[in-house]
């Protein structure tokens, strides 16, 4: 059977004979997904097990798990883990029902100091918290022997510890439980609580009995995604466990890359932690997948606040005694050593400078590379991003292609990919013909890429969600071909979702470092990577410079988007550390 | 000539046949509603005309032209159809003349034209001091015209509406009926109409297409929908029918509350069970026996509700069948009083399914 065409008559004003290139570019698009996100993981997979000759093995693992350099490293990060992870639910619990549920003063204030302490880039907390408890030039420490009078190498605080490690750890990751909790607990509706109290539940019966329950399983599914993060960050250990002597998973990782280098085991190495983290993701969104009880039917009303009374003013010291270890101790130190002449000195009017900031920017050669390749790389990134989120996201909401549902499990996949695992992959992949690409920023931009897909495709497909089909329906049969109704109709509308998009995976691309350190060459260095050989020098001032560019510049992005109405819930909450 | 011609179209979403074999002629010119309830295949229908969607089976003819079949389909712009959606699916981004002019735009039409089209088509719809507004600013009623006069001003062979009337008030929407009739009648295009709503049907329908799981259940003009409906699906659903479950005595006779009753209609078999309608006004309410004894029952009043217009009354049979009769406001029966009911032989409609 076959289309009759007749006269020219038939035909309609010349739209007719155009082909659809919608579809071979959607499977292109479709195809380079693929090649992106399984390359490296295939090769990861491989890698493991082989041995240097290519010989299929199983040695790696047993190296793995009998050898004590690897063992030591992977019981210090579980410890690390699962200490961080309760740490943040004993902490971030309290304060997410405090701010979502009494009527604590200043709620707003504590949300927007949490969403502060979510954007900051782990690194950089961490390089903080040296100028503040390093044993010997740590500024609390400085405090605690001047108001003791201790001797000279006695210190309160070490920050090059294990002890050190969780907390700094924990500083950085206890937003995510925060977040997941209060946002439980906002659209858990008001009537629920009426229903216990008018059957005779007191306030604190009420909290105990209703609140708690359908709060619990956002704080397992947080505690889950802080056991993760805590586990997959490299920095952060990096900067202080390595000083302190030992490994975590990341730092052991990331040394197998150091000459000489030992690719299958670090294959090897990484798969414990990509395995961990595909079993938690899943755990957590059982558990997620389950909240639906909280959300049954019918209109609510806005929920009632628990009255604190003479304890309201207690709950919110608690509050702001939290939140000045991950934002107001950590960014006085940056501000301190930023216009200190020496970084670990306490600043004062006669002695302030702006020589670090001329250093930074004007003498460190270093920087002028590390900010060109940043700036190009970000730019590319988030142009590339955008883009392919974009297409994903369209044929995920559409269902324009057989196969769609695929393409968004593949979109979302690289959330399951620690940055140094992906690092690791993306490096015996592009090392190789027939892609060259290390010593290239390509390879970057790949890594860059696929880690902040995920964040960039949802975001896109939630704002497809507010765009009814039949706005592209309508358009198409007045007589618009698909490629002209998405130009002409659905990209303006998505126009501000897809400028917040570009914004936040720039930022991202700003603060990416565990797959970045794996990746760059000394022509291919990037600020994150920059800051990290900083410290390894000892120049904390500097990095406190870049620290503080680098946080202005994301708080403003974060800011301008909160604007955005569709994005105004927790903006900060799609950034990936 | 667009006429539209659907033959044996059937589309499945899995294994579940959302429209089912559905063959239906639409000569050029005429307006044919879908009539059903939600979830009866009527927009799947439509979306199959438009190119939307792809038939599993069957195919669609616009006058001479094959645009849907199961190895091809045309895609939507290719097809010279307008449609108006029940959202309006008007762009928020372009203000009131950009939205009309945009599939004028797309053909490549000179400006003159365009100008002098679409200050034509503002007037018809009384658009005029809207132009310059965006859609946001204006309100449900206005936003219609603009959705119709952006489908009316490219000229379409086929026009296709998807309930749309269904977002607007009432009073708002009896107005719209006769303008969409009225517009139908100035341009001719075939019109095919999708609604819910067997009011609107009947005042713009040229032909009604009344469709229940899938299938087009009868076909006919409103009236002959209306007078002679024939399943119990359509006499349920167009008017307010009783449908009264018995069996057949001969072809045109049943048993009902303990007599006998003649009913036009279907022919019946004798003895086996059969299906009678008759509409909630037909039945004529007393409190005397009729003098012609023909057709009538007696019956109990279990509910009597005063509506205004008229009055609603529940009654119950000796064997406890019910039936619901809307009378005029004279006949005042208080609750458990006996009356006696006569349902008009030409009234009673035997039913084939």
């Amino acid at each position: 059977m076959t289309i009759t065409t007749t006269t020219t008559a038939d035909t309609v004003d010349g739209t007719r004979g155009t082909f659809d290139w919608t579809r071979p570019v959607l499977w292109l698009f479709a195809a380079g997904l693929i090649v992106l996100v399984l390359l490296p993981l295939c090769w990861l997979g491989v890698y493991s097990v082989t041995d240097r000759g290519g010989h299929a093995t199983l040695r790696n693992f047993l190296v793995l798990f009998t050898n004590p350099d690897f063992l030591d490293p992977l019981l210090t990060t579980a410890i690390i883990a699962t200490a961080s992870a309760a740490i943040c639910c004993l902490v971030a619990a309290p304060m997410g029902w405090l701010v979502s549920r009494t009527d604590m003063p200043g709620r707003q204030f504590i949300r927007a100091l949490v969403t502060a302490s979510f954007v900051t880039p782990p690194f950089l907390g961490a390089v903080a918290w040296e100028l503040l408890a390093a044993p010997n030039s740590g500024l609390l420490n400085q405090l605690f022997r001047f108001l003791t009078g201790a001797a000279s190498d006695e210190y309160l605080l070490n920050i090059y510890s294990m002890a050190g490690i969780v907390f700094v750890i924990s500083c950085y990751t206890f937003p995510f439980v925060f977040v997941l909790v209060a946002n439980a607990l906002d659209r858990m509706p008001g009537e629920l609580e009426d229903a216990s109290a008018i059957l005779g539940g007191g306030a604190w019966t009420t909290a105990r009995r209703v609140t708690i329950p359908l709060a619990l399983p956002a704080l397992v599914a947080g505690s889950l995604i802080a056991f993760l993060q805590a586990m997959t960050l490299f920095g952060s250990p990096a900067i202080l466990a390595l000083p302190a002597g030992f490994h975590t998973m990341t730092t052991k990782i990331w040394s197998l890359f150091q000459y000489p280098p030992k690719l299958e085991l670090a294959a090897a190495a990484a798969m414990p932690l990509l395995l961990v983290t595909i079993l938690l993701l899943q755990a957590q969104k059982f558990i997620l997948g389950r909240r639906g009880y909280s959300v049954v039917g019918g209109k609510y009303g806005a929920p009632r606040l628990v009255e604190m009374k003479r304890w309201r003013w207690a709950a919110l010291a608690f509050c702001l005694v939290v939140l000045l270890n991950p934002v107001f101790l950590p960014y006085f130190a940056l501000l301190n050593a930023a216009f200190s002449p020496n970084a670990t000195t306490l600043v004062t009017p006669a002695t302030a400078t702006l020589r670090n900031i001329v250093f930074v920017f004007t003498e460190l050669s270093a920087t002028q590379l590390a900010l060109k390749n940043t700036v190009i790389l970000g730019t590319a990134t988030a142009t590339i991003g955008t883009l392919l989120a974009l297409v994903i996201a369209y044929v995920t909401t559409r269902r324009v292609i057989a196969g769609s549902r695929l393409l968004g499990f593949l979109a979302t996949a690289p959330v399951a990919i620690p940055g140094i695992v992906l690092g690791v992959g993306l490096f015996l992949s592009y090392t190789r013909p027939p892609f060259v690409l290390y010593g290239t920023l390509w390879i970057l931009l790949i890594a860059f890429l696929t880690i902040n897909l995920p964040s960039a495709y949802q975001q896109l497909q939630a704002a497809f969600l507010t765009i009814h089909p039949e706005l592209e329906d309508a358009s198409r049969i007045l007589g618009a071909t698909r490629l002209t109704s998405l130009l002409r109709i659905t990209a303006p509308l998505l126009r501000t979702g897809l400028i917040a998009t570009w914004c936040f995976i720039f930022i991202g691309v700003m603060r990416e470092l565990s797959a970045a350190i794996v990746l760059f060459t000394s022509q291919t260095k990037v600020i994150s990577v920059l800051i990290y050989d900083l410290n390894e020098s000892g120049d904390l001032a500097a990095i406190a410079v870049l620290g503080i560019a680098m946080l202005v510049i994301t708080f403003a992005v974060v800011l301008a988007i909160n604007r955005i109405p569709m994005f105004s819930t927790n903006a900060g909450t799609r950034l990936r550390n | 000539m667009a006429s539209v011609d659907l033959r044996g179209l059937t589309k499945r979403f899995g294994s579940l046949a959302v429209v089912d074999d559905v063959s239906l002629r639409i000569d050029h010119g005429q307006l044919v509603c879908l009539l059903g309830p939600s979830g009866c295949g009527k927009t799947t229908t439509l979306r199959l005309i438009a190119g939307f969607l792809e038939p599993s089976d069957g195919e669609i003819h616009v006058g001479d032209r094959l645009v849907s079949s199961k190895l091809r389909t045309l895609p939507p712009e290719q097809r010279k159809m307008s449609m108006i959606f029940q959202s309006y699916a008007l762009w928020p981004h372009m203000t009131v003349a950009e939205n009309i002019v945009f599939g004028l735009r797309l053909r490549k039409l000179d400006r003159d034209t365009i100008a002098a089209k679409l200050k034509a088509i503002l007037a018809t719809t009384k658009l005029e001091v809207l132009a310059s507004r965006y859609p946001g600013e204006l309100s449900g009623g206005q936003q219609q015209r603009v959705a119709l006069a952006r489908a009316l001003i490219v000229e379409p062979e086929t026009l296709l509406l998807d309930e749309p009337l269904s977002n607007l008030d009432a009073n708002l929407r009896e107005e719209m009926r006769f303008e969409i009739r009225r517009l139908h009648d100035e341009y001719r295009y075939t019109t095919v109409y999708v609604t819910h709503d067997q009011s609107e049907a009947m005042t713009t329908a040229d032909l009604i297409a009344v469709m229940n799981g899938g299938k087009i259940d009868q076909l006919g003009t409103p009236q002959e929908i209306y007078e002679n409906p024939q399943s119990e699906f359509v006499a349920r659903f167009i008017g307010a029918s009783n449908v009264i479950k018995t069996v057949a005595r001969d072809e045109n006779h049943v048993t009902f509350g303990g007599v006998t009753l003649r009913v036009v209609g279907a022919k019946l078999t004798s003895g086996e069970s059969a299906m009678v309608a008759i509409r909630q006004h037909d039945i004529q309410l007393s409190t005397q026996a009729p003098e012609n004894p023909e057709n009538a029952v007696k019956a109990t009043v279990t509910r009597q509700v005063f509506l205004g217009a008229g009055r609603d009354y529940m009654v119950e049979m000796s064997d406890r069948t019910t039936l619901r009769i809307v009378t005029s406001t004279e006949t005042a029966v208080p609750r458990g009083a006996e009356v006696w009911l006569t349902l008009p032989p030409e009234r009673c409609r035997a039913l084939g399914r």
